[in-house]
């Protein structure tokens, strides 16, 4: 009898990959260079929060790489937002790269880099060196999308995407394929709302209009009986417990969209340890003034709270954008709190609008990126990127993260860059002694 | 590999006294001293460990574990009881007893309820038991006041004082927020452990600080304290503790 077993490999998740340091199973953020600074993705189960820069242009450009690498890579999707139209959002989501295109702009970006070898005649020695590229945009996992073109509506045909964003009349969407053959009542059927100038969004479920009322008692009615999977608000007959899980949150709208959250992330094909799927959480503006209401500060931690050990609990990956400059005027022991309950916190800090604008040592930029937390889930150490000083750029084509570093020459020394520069190099608490 | 720190922390040995807070302050982790802790408590024999999981899952704890060289799931069931609140959460939802107050009884109170439950029905069996809680400001992040916290810490650290060879370690992360709550917690043991980060900046080799302030003598006049401050760092296998100034600039 021989000992001899053979190795049966699983397949992974589509879009993911396993990391040689952490032996975690992560998949890409949607943007290469954003990949590098976290490890090489977002882990399993982890929530990375966007801070988002005072315009909110920026944040908004990460949510869509997000949201377009669950798109190229058939993941599940799930999209949130008052702020936002997430179908408009969803439409609108960058073209990815084809190979060809992608070979041609790395080729593109090495003749740029070779072209500077004519260009030095002074310190020639340089020349046989290899430059320091501060972009580093391995991409193993993940890929390139270009910002100037938007992505083809046939290939959302491929997705399962469910939509919030507390429309009375529009509550959610489902696009899927697939959804007659599915014998799982997991996603119930709801009716859409028309969005004005534009076009249906191919595949999804559209019941007629003068059905509406019926179909809404229908649902409402269904919903207790309809989903195997449902949360318990829909599926719970108990009053006495129905008064309870509504005094969870003061504001109906995080119980909304956690509820259909949870109800999501409870599909089998998302069971932690299996290699089935991966479900895409993106909420945008989270905590902006459309949520304020007298328990604001309350709902939103306990909301992040159950929202952590759902996305936890499952084959998950959260990306939330929040206005912390905005939150932090609210209440200020409000960030701390939010940071604490997230496995990211990645501030934008934007120079539109601010002296940083044209200063010249920050000319080449559109602004920094600051790592506020970066925790370690299912491991013990935490990767650390090799700098925390961090700027991004905001191409035509592209979000870059790179090395902030300064120019080698200022060309203006009447500008007194100390006062920029040094405030930002050095922490608030610097003092004249290291702390070690 | 999680021996230095445990050394250092006064954790290492086998009777650890009745009640030990560990404070994190903002922006830092210190959820590396939990599974430390928990580490070495599984390698003692015959001793009984709760972990009662809040901030992570239990999952969490297994990896960071097989990191550190121990397999929880060995001792789960046998040694090792979870109250893995985070996944009942998750997969009950908003009917979780959690969040709602059943029978009349707040969060805290139910908590207290089940730890009672899981240290009467294995401590008998037991040499020492220890009852690992992390983290203390999700209670407060899912509704309870700082009177029910407290509450709950006093219940705690009555139990400890009930049963000799019991010990309750706690942690409460954004220490500096609920500063109140840390001050009067830590005064219910003997041990408290700050994880701070470094003031100065970032620092590739030294990923923070440890102050530990133990009560030296017991007794109706205890007020004679230790400090020690040691700074750490966490690699992907272990954890490394070194004294101030030990790391320097080299050139």
């Amino acid at each position: 009898m021989t000992s001899f077993r053979k190795r049966t490999v699983q397949k992974p998740i589509r879009g993911t990959r396993t990391s040689p340091h952490t032996a975690q199973v992560i998949t890409s953020s949607g943007n290469p260079y954003l990949d590098v600074v976290i490890g090489g993705g977002l882990p399993m189960g982890s929530i990375c929060l966007i801070e988002e820069d005072r315009f909110m242009t920026h944040a908004k450009v990460l949510a869509k790489y997000f949201l377009a690498e669950g798109v190229i890579s058939k993941q599940e999707i799930f999209l949130g937002s008052l702020d936002d139209i997430p179908a408009e959002m969803l439409r609108r989501l960058p073209r990815p790269l084809t190979d060809q295109e992608s070979m041609e702009q790395s080729e593109v970006q090495a003749l740029g880099d070779g072209g500077a070898e004519n260009g030095l005649r002074i310190a020639w020695r340089y020349n046989d060196l290899p430059l320091v590229n501060s972009e580093h945009a391995t991409a193993k996992i993940g890929h390139h999308f270009n910002l100037m073109e938007q992505m083809d509506s046939m290939m959302l045909y491929n997705v399962k995407t469910t939509l919030w964003d507390d429309s009375p009349k529009h509550l959610d969407i489902v696009i899927d394929e697939e959804f007659s053959k599915s014998s799982s009542p997991t996603t119930p059927l709801l009716e859409q709302q028309p969005v004005e100038d534009a076009p249906p969004i191919p595949g999804a479920e559209i019941a007629p209009q003068e059905k509406i009322p019926a179909q809404e008692e229908e649902n409402s009615a269904n919903n207790n009986n309809n989903n195997n999977n449902s949360s318990s608000v829909t599926s719970s007959t108990k009053t006495g417990s129905q008064e309870s899980q509504l005094q969870v949150f003061h504001n109906p709208r995080y119980k909304g969209l956690l509820n259909d959250i949870q109800q999501l992330l409870r599909n089998e094909s998302f069971v932690a340890g299996t290699k089935n799927n991966l479900c895409r959480v993106c909420l945008t503006s989270l905590g902006s003034p459309l949520w304020y209401d007298e328990h604001f500060g309350e709902d939103l931690i306990k909301f992040l709270t159950l929202l952590m050990a759902s996305v936890r609990s499952c084959n998950s990956v959260c990306l939330i954008t929040m206005p912390m400059h905005l939150i932090a005027k609210y209440d200020a022991s409000l960030v701390p709190k939010i940071r604490q309950l997230v496995d990211y916190a990645i501030e934008l800090e934007s120079f539109a609008g601010s002296e940083r604008e044209t200063h010249p040592a920050f000319k080449e930029y559109s602004g920094l990126l600051h790592l506020h937390k970066m925790s370690a889930i299912n491991t013990l150490a935490v990767h650390m990127p090799e700098t925390p000083d961090l700027a991004f750029k905001l191409r035509r084509k592209k979000f870059i993260i790179e090395k902030f570093h300064l120019p080698p020459e200022l060309q203006e020394s009447s500008a007194k860059p100390d006062n920029c520069i040094s405030g930002l190099l050095s922490n608030s608490n610097a003092t004249a002694s290291l702390d070690f | 590999m999680a021996t230095s720190v445990l050394l250092a922390c006064g954790l290492n040995e086998q009777k650890l006294p009745g009640f030990i807070h560990i404070s994190e302050e903002s922006n830092v982790d210190g959820s590396f001293l939990i599974s430390c802790v928990l580490g070495q408590r599984l390698r003692i024999s015959n001793a009984g460990t709760l972990l009662v999981c809040l901030q992570h899952h239990y999952q969490h704890y297994f990896n960071a574990g097989m990191r550190l060289g121990y397999n929880t799931n060995i001792f789960q069931g046998k040694t090792l009881g979870v109250i893995d609140v985070l996944s009942d959460m998750a997969g009950e939802g908003l009917a979780s007893k959690w969040l709602t107050n059943t029978e009349g009884q707040t969060l805290t109170e139910q908590l207290v309820e089940d730890i009672r439950a899981q240290v009467e029905s294995n401590y008998a069996n037991r040499n020492s038991y220890t009852v690992l809680i992390d983290n203390l400001s999700i209670l407060f992040n899912l509704g309870a006041s700082k009177l029910q916290v407290q509450q709950f810490c006093q219940d705690l650290a009555a139990l400890a004082k009930e049963r000799e060879n019991l010990t309750v370690i706690t942690k409460l992360s954004n220490s500096d927020i609920y500063q109140l709550t840390d001050n009067n917690v830590a005064k219910l043991g003997q041990v408290r452990i700050q994880v701070l980060r470094l003031k100065s900046g970032v620092f590739r080799e030294v990923d923070g600080k440890l102050l530990i302030e133990r009560v030296l003598d017991e007794g109706n006049y205890a007020c004679e304290e230790t400090r020690k401050e040691v700074l750490y760092k966490v690699n992907d296998r272990n954890v490394k503790v070194f004294a101030p100034g030990e790391i320097g600039v080299k050139v």
